[in-house]
């Protein structure tokens, strides 16, 4: 080997360097990109805020307008794709798509109709929601799954104790 | 357990308490033995430091630990020295005087957990800015992770050199355009007599964040971040360690696809370092092929991974993403092309006889310092030490296969530039045996359950040498400490040595042979000790000087 092998190695390859953006850059399949989200599927139920690292997607309640809002900045989005993992109801696809420079800072908000209590009048989750678990336990007890947590653990012990002590 | 025998045998009554954790041994010793018993582990076990770890751990039994890990590389396992320091006043002697390595260590735990170290040689701060107020400990718990103190002037500026009236402290830095770290050369006319290095300037507070703010299963794309040419290492040292800690039994298969990537980010960024090498020696041809024959390994990792760099794939107890047959195949046909592409470009690189000339018989580091600032990785590899973490402490799938660990004891440039040229090949033929034993099975451990305040350690070979991670698990899905330290971190001091007596022209390639997350090196201001005058150069004009 002599240092003419660099030349015959350059001749031999050519140039390499893509002429991006003005030719397509095609990425292997599987490759974690923008995430696209489903907002007829969506029932806010909050898991992929929960698992996002740097807090690109978060869940917000508007209780003045009675709707829980889901928010994704793709500002702040590392594309890990944890969200779309976790979603119970597939509204998440992560995409190929990586060309992401916008003009404006784009945001993507969902907006689903919250549910008040009905003890005591506090929006607690999402109509979509409860359907969604209403769904998954069949006939349950109808009426615990209109109260918020906390009316729903004060009914459960109240019905516990009546019976028991009869009046405490 | 032999080794836990050991110990007692040679630290005669001085071991309070001891206990054995997945990859170690803890012992517990009184804070006025710690000098004693180092001397024995490094004199007589041959212990080479690894880290220091400081723990505000008064919500455990109200006091500061200070944890000091040494590798006993022969007996393939890490000794784990504590010491419980009183919450009033903490401090402890150094340890400095006897093992140099540990000089950045113990003033991290100054810095950031207040403790005290008696007989410490440099009183200067390493991490905290000068003008963090002092008496505020960043990794106290009582501590808030988006706390802003006021600056106040924490501390006093003591010059590097005591004959030079300095009138620069610390040049000008662009934390937006690299990574900012400084190095300041004395010089004496061309020839290097010392080096000063004042880093941390873009010191994030990762292990804060991830102590307050983040969940088990967070860390890992954060920790991924540390680095940004093997942060895969991380990734992987930091859910070992959790998995250590909770005694997670991962499945087989997420072992080998671990195995599987790590050995790509290594081919990787050895081809990253190769091209970067021959661009300091103002060899931009080779820079230009090497990343060429890079391209496809990329490829490859976006392939197996879903992306070029933060691959993502890692979480408690295994990966998240399997591989399937096509990419297998992939895998198979890239690699083989890379290997003839790779072949050909070292035999052209060894060629060109001004590159061997200016990596032989520069930037000498000897074998016995080498072992007393616990160097890692190629660095040490190349001053004649066999240590290699997936060797001397297996993890993952490397008990499975068999490679070579390449080793030269010619300790310059050259050395540490062949060892790195074999390492590719090696790692292609562990890829290649990790696919022909891929098992099959789950890729992730189900019902995991994380106990709290248990200790977890571990360690990973990254590309440029031994990283370590040190979790104790904490309340609430969340670490109650977690630790990193980087290779880079055991490396950079020895840079002190090696450029001693160096010609100037040396120095960028030096530096450069240790592999520091690379753009870190941007800036240095030289300064001449004969007439006091000290001029800022920056890197590429540096290494424009070499060139001439």
């Amino acid at each position: 080997m002599s240092r003419l092998s660099w030349i015959k190695k350059a001749l031999e390859v050519g140039v390499v360097t893509k002429k991006y953006p003005f030719e397509h850059v095609e990425v292997p399949e599987g490759s974690r990109g923008l995430p696209e989200f489903d907002s007829s599927k969506c029932i806010g139920c909050s898991a992929c805020a929960n698992v996002c690292t740097p807090d690109a997607i978060r869940v917000v309640d508007d209780l003045n307008e009675g709707v829980r809002r889901v928010e994704y900045f793709v500002g702040r989005c590392i594309f890990c794709g944890r969200c779309a993992e976790v979603c119970p109801v597939s509204a998440i696809k992560i995409t190929k798509e990586f060309e992401l420079a916008y003009k404006d800072e784009v945001r993507f908000i969902i907006e689903l109709k919250l549910v008040k209590c009905s003890n005591c009048g506090k929006p607690f989750t999402t109509t979509r929601h409860l359907n969604y678990v209403l769904g998954k336990v069949g006939e349950g007890l109808p009426e615990l799954m209109t109260l918020c947590p906390d009316c729903r653990r004060k009914s459960t012990i109240n019905s516990f104790i009546t019976p028991v002590g009869g009046t405490v | 357990m032999d080794v836990v025998k050991l110990l007692y045998d040679v630290l005669k009554g001085k071991v309070l308490h001891h206990e054995v954790i997945s990859g170690g041994v803890v012992i517990d010793v009184r804070p006025e033995d710690l000098v004693s018993v180092v001397k024995v582990i490094t004199e007589e076990l041959g212990g080479i430091y690894t880290v220091i770890v400081g723990v505000d751990g008064r919500g455990i039994d109200s006091t500061y630990h200070n944890v000091y890990v040494f590798s006993l590389d022969n007996l393939k396992t890490y000794v784990l020295i504590r010491v419980r320091l009183s919450p009033e006043d903490p401090k402890v002697e150094s340890i400095t005087p006897i093992v140099k390595g540990a000089n950045w260590g113990e003033r991290e735990v100054r810095d950031l957990l207040g403790i005290n170290l008696l007989g410490h040689p440099d009183p200067r701060r390493l991490i905290l800015p000068d003008d963090w107020p002092s008496n505020t400990y960043p990794l106290r718990k009582e501590f808030n992770y988006y706390e802003k103190p006021k600056p106040s002037l924490g501390c006093n500026y003591v010059p590097s050199r005591s004959e030079e009236v300095v009138a620069l402290p610390y040049g000008p830095y662009h934390p937006l355009l690299h990574e900012p770290e400084y190095f300041e050369l004395h010089v004496k006319g061309e020839t290097v007599v010392d080096v000063e290095y004042r880093g941390f300037h873009v010191h994030r507070g990762i292990e804060k964040l991830g102590e307050s703010r983040l969940t088990y299963n967070q860390i890992p794309f954060v920790a991924e971040r540390i680095c940004g040419i093997c942060g895969f290492v991380h990734n992987v040292c930091y859910c070992q360690a959790v998995e250590n800690a909770a005694g997670i039994e991962v499945p087989e298969r997420a072992l080998y696809i671990r195995s599987l990537v790590l050995e790509i980010e290594r081919i990787h960024s050895h081809l990253l370092w190769l091209g970067v090498a021959c661009h300091v020696l103002g060899f931009d041809t080779g820079f230009m092929h090497a990343w060429r024959i890079r391209e496809p390994v990329m490829y490859l990792a976006e392939l197996l991974t879903g992306s070029r760099k933060t691959y993502g794939i890692n979480l408690v107890g295994g990966v998240r993403r399997d591989v399937n047959r096509e990419s297998i195949e992939k895998i198979v046909k890239i690699l083989k092309n890379v290997k003839e592409e790779y072949d050909y470009f070292v035999k052209s690189l060894t060629s060109v006889k001004e590159v061997i000339k200016r990596l032989e018989g520069s930037g000498i580091l000897p074998k016995s310092e080498a072992i007393s600032y616990g160097v890692v990785g190629p660095t040490v590899r190349g001053s004649g030490l066999k240590r290699d973490v997936r060797v001397d402490h297996p993890y993952a799938a490397y008990k499975e296969v068999s490679f070579k660990v390449p080793v030269y004891s010619e300790c310059d440039n050259m050395s540490r530039l062949m060892v790195r040229v074999e390492e590719v090949y090696e790692s292609i033929s562990i890829i290649q045996q990790l696919i022909d034993k891929l098992p099959s099975g789950p890729i992730i451990a189900e019902n995991i359950e994380i106990p709290e305040f248990k200790e977890g350690f571990s360690g990973v070979e990254a590309p440029r040498g031994e990283d370590v991670h040190y979790v104790i698990t904490g309340r609430f899905s969340k670490v109650f400490r977690w630790k990193v330290r980087a290779p880079t971190y055991n490396n950079i001091p020895a840079l002190k040595v090696m450029l001693h007596e160096c010609p100037l022209s040396d120095a960028p390639l030096t530096i450069a042979s240790i592999d520091p997350c690379f753009s870190c090196t941007d800036r240095l201001v030289v300064v001449d000790v004969l007439t006091g005058k000290k001029f800022r150069v920056d890197f590429r004009s540096l290494a424009r000087r070499g060139r001439l």
